[in-house]
């Protein structure tokens, strides 16, 4: 168990953040104080139980709720404000129903002001590389709900954004569309390196596809300490029979156990 | 004959309802017999449509009235309560003061206000058609609230992710999301305004089928009183259809959808 190295070049610090809902005696402490660092082209995973004040860490980042105390900074920058250069998913889909699943990935492009036409063949390898090119005319509501996560992942990815934030995607999939769909994000994640933040609460997601796990303790959340999985990529099958991995799912679900949320 | 059985059972499906009730009108037809009903109580149907086929020219023309008002009032509370919808949505301020005005008022039966108008602005055509307003308008407006305020918060996040400016979000997101509540409004109005037009008319006109109907019942005429309703229902039906036809060219992605949610 290590602290985030402090020197190497940090794309995103979180730096005592807390987060407190309503104010006064009713004031609710959903999560922190809390810091950490997270370096560029990393796939780092939030663990925590549900209620942890995960998302709303997330959602910090993504500046798309203001912190209470702290500050955090993206690629040097600090957020004060919504963060245009991210793509965001979350357990369920941003894809509308009045769009097919290309006018969906689309929308990413029209609400940006950019011309998709220009991205048309990004768009297909896109699709065409998490296995929809022969539903790019489909709408959402003939996609299982696999397809549209699917779907939902280019619509976040295909402005190639530096930093990738997954709130609990695959949270309402089936066990075996979730291992499909972690093979795709993995090799989505190895083939070009965004920074990738996961938000989850399935120890065994963490470890077969981050290099960091931080785990966060039950409300309020704050960070218990960081983890690094050091296994061979891809984390396929293989791997994920191997004692190692077995060590690390263990170790982990130790720690949630002296918590008492296991 | 295996393929003739889908077609046979798909035409049982379509057809049993018309044969209920054209069995319907049967018993009708043969009731005024049977039980010795006075004509001026009921007549039988057909007698109904030879007679009012005399008074084509007046129904025709008392027609034309009812379906002016009934049309001008439901447009004028489409025109009107889709973009206050949209702007007790946009603003605080509104929210806080035309919200609450409107979810009352809908609490007041419109038809109240019916002799106070007519008071005001006489037996033409101007009463009627507020009147139609009236009944239309609160249907329309509370769902417009409802549909602008339905985009969901994770497509709101989204969208702020982007950096869409609010025009982009409107036209891209919140419009296209509104929609399908919108037209729940528009279908309720389409049901009230014939209703709006006919009572405006019983309370004071001197034209219009809910005219027709009052004078034709004082005149102890039922089967030209049941004529006008006939008419009446076909208006009510015609603005209904009208709606539905421009829901499904509108929004066709709603209708599929509904379809797929209700099988599975």
């Amino acid at each position: 168990m290590t602290q985030a190295a402090v020197g190497t070049q940090a794309h995103i610090s979180v730096d005592e953040v807390s987060k407190h809902f309503g104010d006064g005696g009713d004031a609710v402490h959903a999560f922190g104080p809390t810091s950490f660092e997270i370096e560029a082209g990393a796939f780092v995973s939030l663990l925590g139980p549900s209620g942890c004040g995960k998302s709303t860490l997330l959602l910090m980042i993504a500046g798309l709720l203001p912190v209470t105390e702290g500050t955090i900074h993206v690629g040097g920058e600090r957020v004060r404000h919504v963060r245009t250069d991210v793509g965001i998913m979350f357990q369920d889909s941003t894809l509308v129903p009045w769009r097919s699943v290309r006018g969906n990935v689309e929308l990413q492009l029209e609400l940006r002001g950019l011309s998709p036409i220009i991205f048309r063949e990004r768009i297909d390898e896109l699709l065409a590389s998490v296995g929809l090119a022969d539903f790019a005319h489909r709408r959402p509501y003939e996609l299982s709900g696999g397809m549209q996560q699917r779907a939902a992942f280019c619509q976040a990815f295909v402005h190639s954004p530096p930093t990738l934030l997954l709130d609990e995607p695959l949270g309402k999939l089936d066990a075996m569309t979730r291992e499909r769909i972690r093979a795709d994000l993995q090799e989505q994640w190895r083939r070009t390196r965004p920074t990738v933040l996961l938000v989850t609460h399935s120890i065994e997601e963490a470890v077969q596809l981050s290099g960091k796990v931080c785990l966060i303790t039950p409300r309020p959340g704050r960070l218990h300490g960081i983890i690094d999985i050091d296994l061979p990529w891809p984390r396929d099958a293989e791997v994920k029979k191997s004692p190692e991995f077995v060590r690390y799912v263990n170790e982990i679900g130790d720690i949630f156990r002296g918590y008492g949320v296991i | 004959m295996q393929m003739g059985r889908p077609v046979i059972a798909r035409f049982g499906r379509l057809a049993t309802f018309p044969i209920f009730l054209a069995l319907l009108i049967l018993f009708w037809e043969r009731s005024i017999d049977w039980f010795s009903i006075p004509r001026y109580i009921l007549q039988r149907p057909s007698d109904i449509v030879i007679n009012s086929a005399a008074d084509i020219p007046r129904l025709a023309e008392y027609t034309m009235v009812t379906a002016s008002e009934t049309l001008l009032g439901f447009v004028a509370a489409l025109a009107a309560g889709v973009p206050l919808g949209l702007a007790i949505v946009t603003s605080q301020l509104l929210r806080r003061t035309l919200y609450p005005l409107c979810v009352s008022l809908e609490m007041v039966p419109k038809i109240a206000f019916a002799p106070i108008f007519i008071a005001w602005l006489g037996f033409g055509l101007l009463p009627k058609i507020i009147v139609v307003f009236l009944v239309c308008f609160f249907p329309v407006v509370l769902n417009a609230i409802a549909g602008f305020s339905s985009l969901s918060e994770e497509l709101t996040r989204f969208s702020a992710t982007t950096g869409a400016s609010a025009w982009r979000n409107f036209w891209r997101l919140r419009l296209p999301a509104a929609l399908p509540q919108c037209f729940v409004g528009f279908k309720f109005a389409a049901v009230n305004a014939t209703v709006g037009a006919t009572i405006a008319e019983f309370i004071g006109s001197d034209r219009g089928l809910g005219f027709y109907i009052q004078i034709q019942t004082g005149n102890m005429r039922p089967d030209l009183a049941f004529a006008a309703i006939f008419v009446l229902t076909l208006l009510g039906l015609a603005l209904f259809g009208a709606v539905t036809l421009a829901e499904r060219a509108i929004i066709p992605w709603d209708i599929a959808q509904r379809r797929i949610r209700g099988r599975s």
